[in-house]
């Protein structure tokens, strides 16, 4: 009786409900994750299959320096002065980001491959590299930047040589996009994909809650908080913790400003949750202005690319909010000092 | 002689709490059991944290190998250039986990999490 | 030194030893159907036996629950075949920390504490004991944390039952002098 008792407790703590299929793999230079929720295995299978097939391809055109991508391709094209063929989807992903570069005052532009080239962070092992000041300044002084490209007719061309794309801050968020795009055609109702840390939600939970979203905490190896998102909301961070090396006592992040050149880790991380159409792509690409404005400007910056929801961690360690944010965020490790950014 | 006595509410109810403050303080607190190790995505396998072990994980670029001690995990030697995953250190708390780039092998401590993915 | 072969060994069993004696064979018996039923986790039992450590304490006194519960621990030992295995100094253990919380526990007033509150002293005792010698001996990790709610758990409840079943059945066997 007693035993029978506590073998039914210990199941009853022991048993869930059904798990949902999770796949894990190694694509686009990072770990991807897709989680499917209420659908057969097999075809949560296939549908997942093709996704990764997906970002397998698109992560060997967009590659920023490995020979035989397509981005490749543009930059030597540029160096030469010449114009270069452009496939559609990625010419409308350039549009996209242009739109993004012009309104963050140029904080973020994915025209400055040289700079990031010089940093050397277009390897994959990051030795500690100072660039030459002559030659950084050289650089920054040319202000390459996606405004000076121009794409007509199926081909791309820039008015600067020293223009060189790299799509490292966009390439992640547009993909998560293709991933949801394909997951929705493919009749997945609820997913969740992880493509390096930027994640889209597709619908909710198979038992109706919708799925939550850690946000790592930018100085442990744990979730800070915890947000839910809606169907097509999507998430992204950008943090002084992810691609970095340390030169002379200093820490160089792989986020270069390009109004500088400079590499200073200014904040631990800016995050940002963003919804509507072309979700996936903001999330990913507006952290990264975002972290260079800091808190005094993030949140005018943020309106002006259409993101409500943000989150800075300053050099501190304090928290700022916006206030939106602020009411849909769950603490797990709260920092000492939470801010509510005004808004603009 | 009666079969319950005053004390014995006492004593029971002593005991009912603490029974309760060992419920909460060992199954609230850390509840990582198991450590899932993949290897290129596919399952590696699926260990205890309850027995102190070494596994050599073999990836693309050669063995990735984690250390489980004293009901936590870490990667203890990667042979990946960054090197980001080996200096994550101790894992301890369920849904916390380590990648290793790119020799595509992560480990991830399983239990209840208070999310379903994580933004980094 | 040396004792002729003529001398005749005699033991002599007075009454106490006798109760002793039938005491700890029933709690012999009572241990291997303790290890008989299916248990949901090993080391979680009623642990009936613990009813006749508390009759011999309630009847005959303190000494003779030391003997009746060292007496089953071997006895049952010997009967399974497990003498000297961890199982069997997971007994002792459980067996003997017990014990040393019956001590104080038993001088406490009758009048307030009855049976129940000592089985589940003596509950709370053996899996004190018995998750020590496993933490400091068997499994030398903190992982074993993990199942000690489910031991408080069964302690709790077996306490609580054995404590009321030795008070029906010291209702029924009146204390007589001896």
């Amino acid at each position: 009786m007693r035993a029978l008792a506590l073998a039914a407790l210990l199941l009853l703590s022991a048993c869930g409900a059904r798990e949902p299929y999770r796949q894990e793999a190694y694509a686009f230079g990072t770990r991807i994750e897709v989680t499917v929720d209420g659908a057969a295995e097999a075809d949560a299978r296939r549908a997942v299959g093709a996704v990764l097939a997906d970002l397998d391809a698109l992560h060997k055109r967009l590659h920023a320096w490995q020979p035989g991508s397509e981005i490749v391709a543009i930059n030597d094209a540029f160096a030469r002065g010449e114009p270069a063929p452009v496939s559609a989807d990625l010419a409308d992903l350039i549009a996209r980001s242009r739109a993004i570069e012009a309104a963050s005052d140029g904080l973020f532009s994915p025209a400055i491959g040289r700079l990031v080239r010089l940093w050397g962070f277009h390897a994959d092992n990051y030795a500690p590299v100072t660039p030459g000041a002559a030659e950084l300044a050289a650089l920054v002084g040319a202000k390459p930047r996606l405004s000076d490209v121009s794409v007509q007719g199926g081909r791309i061309a820039s008015s600067k040589p020293e223009v060189a794309l790299d799509l490292g801050g966009v390439a992640k968020g547009w993909a998560l996009e293709r991933a949801y795009a394909r997951l929705k055609a493919a009749g997945v109702r609820s997913a969740l994909v992880n493509i390096g840390g930027n994640v889209i939600a597709l619908g909710q939970k198979a038992d109706g809650s919708p799925w939550t979203v850690g946000i790592r905490h930018p100085r442990r190896n744990e979730a800070m908080a915890s947000v839910e998102l809606a169907d097509g909301e999507a998430i992204g961070t950008s943090g002084d913790y992810q691609r970095y090396f340390e030169a002379g006592g200093t820490r160089h992040c792989h986020l270069v400003d390009p109004r500088d050149g400079n590499t200073g880790c200014a904040l631990q991380a800016a995050t940002v949750l963003a919804s509507g159409a072309g979700a996936g792509l903001k999330s990913d690409a507006v952290s990264k202005p975002l972290y260079f404005a800091g808190p005094k400007q993030a949140a005018a910056y943020a309106r002006r690319m259409g993101v409500r929801d943000i989150l800075l961690v300053d050099g501190a360690g304090e928290a700022w909010l916006s206030p939106s944010f602020a009411r849909r965020i769950h603490w797990l490790v709260k920092p000492a000092v939470v801010h509510t950014l005004e808004q603009p | 002689m009666r079969l319950i006595r005053p004390g014995d509410v006492a004593v029971f109810t002593l005991a009912a709490l603490t029974c309760g403050l060992v419920v909460w303080a060992c199954w609230t607190q850390s509840p990582a059991r198991t450590l899932s190790i993949r290897q290129g995505g596919a399952l590696w396998r699926e260990v205890s944290l309850l027995h102190n072990a070494r596994y050599h994980v073999a990836g693309p670029l050669g063995d990735t190998v984690v250390r489980v001690e004293d009901g936590r995990a870490r990667i203890e030697s990667d042979p990946s250039p960054r090197q980001y995953c080996v200096g994550q250190g101790w894992l301890e708390h369920a849904g916390q986990s380590a990648i290793c780039l790119p020799n595509a092998t992560s480990i991830t401590l399983e239990g209840a999490r208070a999310y379903d993915s994580l933004s980094f | 030194m040396t004792a002729s072969a003529s001398e005749r060994l005699t033991l002599v069993a007075r009454p106490l030893d006798r109760q002793v004696a039938s005491l700890s064979a029933l709690a012999i018996v009572l241990a291997l159907v303790d290890a008989a039923l299916p248990t949901p986790l090993p080391g979680v039992k009623p642990g009936l036996a613990n009813i006749v450590t508390l009759l011999a304490l309630y009847r005959l006194g303190f000494a003779a629950a030391v003997w009746v519960s060292l007496l089953r621990v071997l006895g049952a030992a010997l009967l399974m075949g497990s003498m000297l295995t961890p199982g069997f100094f997971l007994s002792l253990a459980g067996a003997l920390s017990s014990l040393m919380l019956l001590a104080p526990a038993s001088r406490l007033s009758r009048r307030l504490f009855g049976p129940v509150s000592l089985s589940l002293i003596a509950a709370y005792g053996h899996i004190g004991g018995q998750l020590l010698l496993a933490r400091l001996w068997l499994i030398p990790s903190d992982g074993i944390l993990y199942f000690v709610p489910a031991f408080a758990l069964a302690a709790l409840i077996t306490g609580t039952v054995n404590g009321l079943l030795a008070a029906r059945l010291l209702r029924r066997w009146p204390s007589s002098k001896h």
